[in-house]
């Protein structure tokens, strides 16, 4: 990826900056819609001190390179986000959305992730919503059973009764980026063409007998329409029968020729409501790119059955239990010296209980055990809410992680402070501090995970109808 | 004197009815500060009409005397001064014709009636009037019972006898005293019935016609717009409104909430169907309710409400909660099945850059615990939830673990792996199993320099169902990479 691209940059900065002028600069007459707003900013600092690990010389395994940490090094980064939608321009059903973000290293020893890239408007799209259709012009964003995609370009969704269709179309952009991926990837991933995808692709979505699905067709094709990227189709459903609701996808990679992910889950409280369990079956498998040689290589599939379990016991006493095992597919390589393990298992319990109005205490412990890793990680929290608009928690963490195909394993113990502060009806102020020490054993690497984190958050609604604010926390 | 010209007969008549009945239609009832003494004129006035002549043929200015008819002999003289000035205004909402009733009476095969048959003691005579507005008069023939007449009457039934509440001049004391029908104490009144019965048969123009009739009587289209937010049900425009200077009582709106709304999939189901389920929500919701939860610019459906400014009832205020779905303790890391499968009600309530927060790499950590970036390794093998679906696995994964020393920095030596003796013999069944790992730290070309026709070992990544066609097909630069020619030409 290109660091310090300040002219790219720029040209980003004057396309967001231009759009705000030109919806700034439309007529707004009197009756039509009055002009209303929505939106957040929100500024952000984040800092974390770690050892990153160095290649030395004389390693763990004699004659071969080893990794060791080096010394104690700190980043900072500051990250500023703005989210506009505006409407009310006098066109009935227009509006305009924009959501930018700035970025920039604050004096690091090593380099942020994505911090070279100052500038992205990860949405930036003109709506006009009428009589059942919609169109989308511009930056967008399609989440699906196919998973995420953006493109720069236009969409067009028509509904009647129940029924809905979309098409839509542009210049693709890479996953979680905001740039054509072989300008986006420059320097990270080889042999990608070096033009742009574009992507194509359409929806249908219904409901028919309480049943609601969606049937997706998305493809993406070399600029030169010498080959493509992807062509890939997902169908998914949910719907709520009087004791449980079920929901289920697929799709299919017609590049692969296989079917891709796949889920089928069945929920159901029951208990007079006290109680909510959940079934589980899924397939996962890696989608990638045609561009890429990765799915060349032939990753296999994991077929997983998971369980939920959730019960409040009490308004304020509430305690859940998740187990699943998977098994994975028959990679038809030779191994050596042991078989690889092909199966996997996890499972997690937890509880919270508020024991007063203004106290809480959470704490839940997971364990994971399958190809490629071991985690066995439990942590508890106090909480302290004396209003609705302030929160402090302390966390306190221990967990043990093994990493099979690499460096050697100990204990990692670590304490977290975490506040949450409604300053004003549209001010929130959010933060914390986390420090983990890790316990070597054995011919570990000394203190790989030895690190200490900190965050702050200043968010300050805009505009009416400003209440949803993402505050979720998992 | 005018008066004493009159048949005896028809003069006592006439003030007779003029004093204790005309004002059912007309409005009009004696001021005087004690009844009529009709005994003590009866010698004067013969007949009834002498004084209220203008009742048979509904003369309103001829149903009384003049006062000044009074003075003729009540001069202060012979006969002292009389200070009746006239009927005064009679508050009643009773509607009544004399000249109608005594028609119909007579269509009734009734002709003999009389003034007399309602307004005077029969057996004390002709003179002896009593008040009319005693309602058992005419309940003795209309068969009604006083408290609960209007039980089993027809909704219509009710204007036969009653003009609308807003034309009685009822003051706020005898509108609050009404008595309520049985009907109105059932639980579903409220929420249900008393649309349906307010609306009728409903079809063939004649909806709102049951309001007018019955609605009416009691009550002015005040007492609905106190709780209905949409004015302009047609049944509401059939009952008329309060005149300005009409004291109502406060009403207090209430909205008890439908059966309908109970059910478990309504949240989710709950969007109008057309203009008239739209009208329906306009009941009892502000286009605010709507939008305490829809995104605005709002839906075509919320658009057609009126505002809680623009509203004379407060309608429901409705606040944003979260959907039942959401308080599942497993809700965020399985939301995107129900957000695949129906992407439509997620945009009920959440705009795009909702979603971006999280999915777009967020600033402040969003979806993930404080403590996951120590430990999130088993997870991304296990691959719980997909990393994809917020991060470049490229970029986001393979930036970070470069600079922190993970990512193998051109060598592939088994220093990094260095648990795994052999590693290089073994990785292969490891990539399958977990791909997007190896992608997280290695380049293209690390795999190339191996597996690519011009690599050391030349190793295939292949298995044997690999369709070599198909993929030169779709993406032959992609075969180039390690093959640098057509591999189906033997490259």
């Amino acid at each position: 990826m290109p660091r310090g691209d300040s002219g790219a940059s720029a040209r980003r900065v004057r396309l967001g900056l231009g759009a705000l002028l030109a919806l700034a600069a439309m007529p707004v007459p009197g009756r039509a819609q009055t002009l209303g707003m929505r939106g957040w900013a929100g500024t952000t600092i984040q800092a974390v001190e770690m050892r990153p690990l160095a290649q030395v010389a004389g390693g763990c395994i004699e004659g071969e390179a080893c990794y060791r940490p080096v010394g104690e090094q700190l980043s900072l980064i500051g990250t500023q986000d703005v989210s506009l939608t505006a409407w009310g321009f006098g066109v009935e059903g227009l509006s305009a959305t924009l959501y930018m973000r700035g970025r920039a290293g604050m004096g690091s020893d090593f380099v942020w992730p994505r911090s070279g890239d100052h500038f992205d408007a990860l949405l930036g799209y003109a709506q006009w919503i009428r009589s059942g259709w919609t169109v989308r012009l511009g930056r967008q964003e399609i989440r699906s059973g196919l998973g995420f995609a953006s493109f720069d370009g236009a969409s067009a969704g028509w509904r009647v009764g129940t029924w809905h269709v979309e098409g839509y179309g542009g210049r693709s952009l890479a996953r979680g980026l905001r740039d054509p991926a072989y300008k986006a990837l420059e320097g990270i991933e080889d042999f990608l063409p070096d033009q742009n995808v574009y992507l194509f692709g359409g929806s249908a979505r219904g409901r028919v007998f309480g049943v609601t699905s969606t049937l997706r067709y998305q493809r993406e094709i070399l600029a030169d329409r010498s080959g493509l990227a992807a062509e890939r189709a997902s169908f998914d459903a949910a719907t709520t029968l009087p004791r449980v609701s079920l929901a289920g996808g697929i799709d299919w990679d017609f590049g692969r020729q296989q079917p891709g992910k796949s889920h089928l889950t069945a929920s159901s409280p029951f208990g007079g409501g006290r109680w909510m369990a959940s079934v589980s079956a899924r397939r996962y498998v890696p989608y990638f790119s045609l561009s890429t040689i990765w799915g060349f290589f032939e990753p296999v599939a994991y077929h997983e059955a998971m369980a939920r379990v959730g019960w409040s016991a009490t308004t304020s006493l509430g305690l859940w239990a998740s187990g699943g095992w998977r098994l994975y597919g028959d990679t038809e390589t030779t191994t050596v010296l042991r078989a690889l393990e092909d199966t996997g298992w996890r499972g997690e319990a937890g509880a919270a209980w508020s024991f007063s109005p203004v106290w809480t205490v959470d704490g839940s412990y997971r364990v994971e055990w399958g190809p490629g890793g071991y985690l066995s990680s439990g942590d508890g929290s106090l909480r302290w809410s004396p209003s609705d608009r302030y929160t402090l928690a302390v966390t306190g963490t221990a967990f043990q992680q093994i990493e099979q195909y690499r460096l050697g394993d100990g204990r990692a113990y670590g304490a977290v402070f975490t506040f949450d502060a409604g300053l004003t009806s549209r001010v929130t102020f959010v933060g914390g501090a986390s420090m983990i020490r890790h316990s070597v054993e054995g011919d570990g690497v000394e203190s790989p995970w030895n690190q200490a984190r900190g965050w702050s958050t200043l968010r300050i609604a805009i505009g009416r109808d400003a209440g949803r604010a993402n505050r979720m926390r998992r | 004197m005018k008066l004493l010209r009159l048949p005896l007969p028809a003069a006592i008549t006439g003030v007779a009815l003029l004093c204790l009945g005309v004002g059912f239609a007309s409005g009009l009832a004696p001021r005087q500060e004690a009844p009529f003494p009709h005994q003590d004129h009866a010698g004067l006035f013969p007949v009834c009409a002498g004084c209220h002549q203008g009742i048979d043929n509904g003369d309103v200015e001829a149903m009384y005397p003049a006062p000044g008819q009074c003075a003729g002999c009540h001069d202060g003289s012979d006969l002292r001064r009389v200070t009746w000035t006239g009927p005064s205004e009679r508050v009643s909402n009773v509607r009544f014709a004399h000249g109608d009733h005594a028609s119909e009476l007579a269509d009734a095969g009734d002709p003999a009636t009389s003034c007399a048959s309602c307004h005077a003691d029969a057996s004390v005579g002709r003179m002896a009037v009593t008040d009319a507005t005693q309602l058992e008069t005419c309940w003795g023939c209309h068969a009604h019972q006083r408290d609960d007449h209007f039980a089993d009457a027809p909704a219509a039934e009710c204007a036969s006898c009653h003009v609308p509440l807003a034309e009685s001049r009822f003051p706020i004391e005898r509108i609050a005293a009404l008595s309520a029908p049985a009907d109105h104490n059932d639980p579903d009144f409220l929420a249900s019935s008393h649309g349906v019965a307010a609306a009728g048969d409903g079809d063939g123009g004649t909806r709102g016609v049951d309001a007018s009739a019955r609605c009416a009587t009691c009550h002015t289209s005040d007492r609905c717009v106190a709780c209905h937010v949409d004015p302009g049900l047609t049944e509401i425009g059939a009952i008329p409104a309060a005149p300005l200077d009409m004291e109502q009582p406060e009403w207090a709106s209430a909205y008890p909430t439908p059966a309908s709304h109970e059910t478990i999939s309504f949240q989710a189901t709950h969007a109008p169907e057309g203009s008239s389920g739209t009208a329906e929500c306009a009941t009892c919701h502000t286009s605010n309710d709507c939008l305490s939860c829809h995104v605005e610019p709002a839906p075509d459906p919320v658009e057609a409400l009126l505002s809680r400014s623009e509203s004379r009832a407060p309608g429901v205020h409705l606040e944003v909660t979260s959907p039942d779905t959401h308080t599942s303790a497993f809700f965020l890391s399985s939301h995107s099945n129900l957000a695949a499968a129906d992407p439509g009600t997620c945009a009920t309530c959440h705009t795009d850059s909702y979603c971006a927060q999280c999915h777009d790499g967020p600033a402040d950590g969003g979806y993930h615990p404080t403590t996951f970036v120590s430990q999130h390794s088993a997870d991304a093998w296990g691959r719980s939830s997909e990393c994809a679906s917020c991060h470049s696995t490229a970029a986001f994964c393979r930036e970070c673990h470069q600079e922190s020393g993970l990512v193998s920095q051109g060598r592939l030596e088994a220093g990094y792996h260095d648990a795994e003796p052999l590693w290089l013999l073994r990785h292969g069944g490891a990539a399958r199993q977990n791909l997007e790992s190896c992608a997280s730290c290695h380049q293209q070309n690390d795999c190339v320099q191996c597996h690519g026709v011009l690599g050391a070992y030349r190793v295939s990544p292949h298995t044997a169902d690999f369709d070599a066609e198909a993929a030169w097909a779709q993406s032959p630069r992609t075969c180039i990479a390690c093959h640098t020619s057509n591999p189906l030409g033997g490259g």
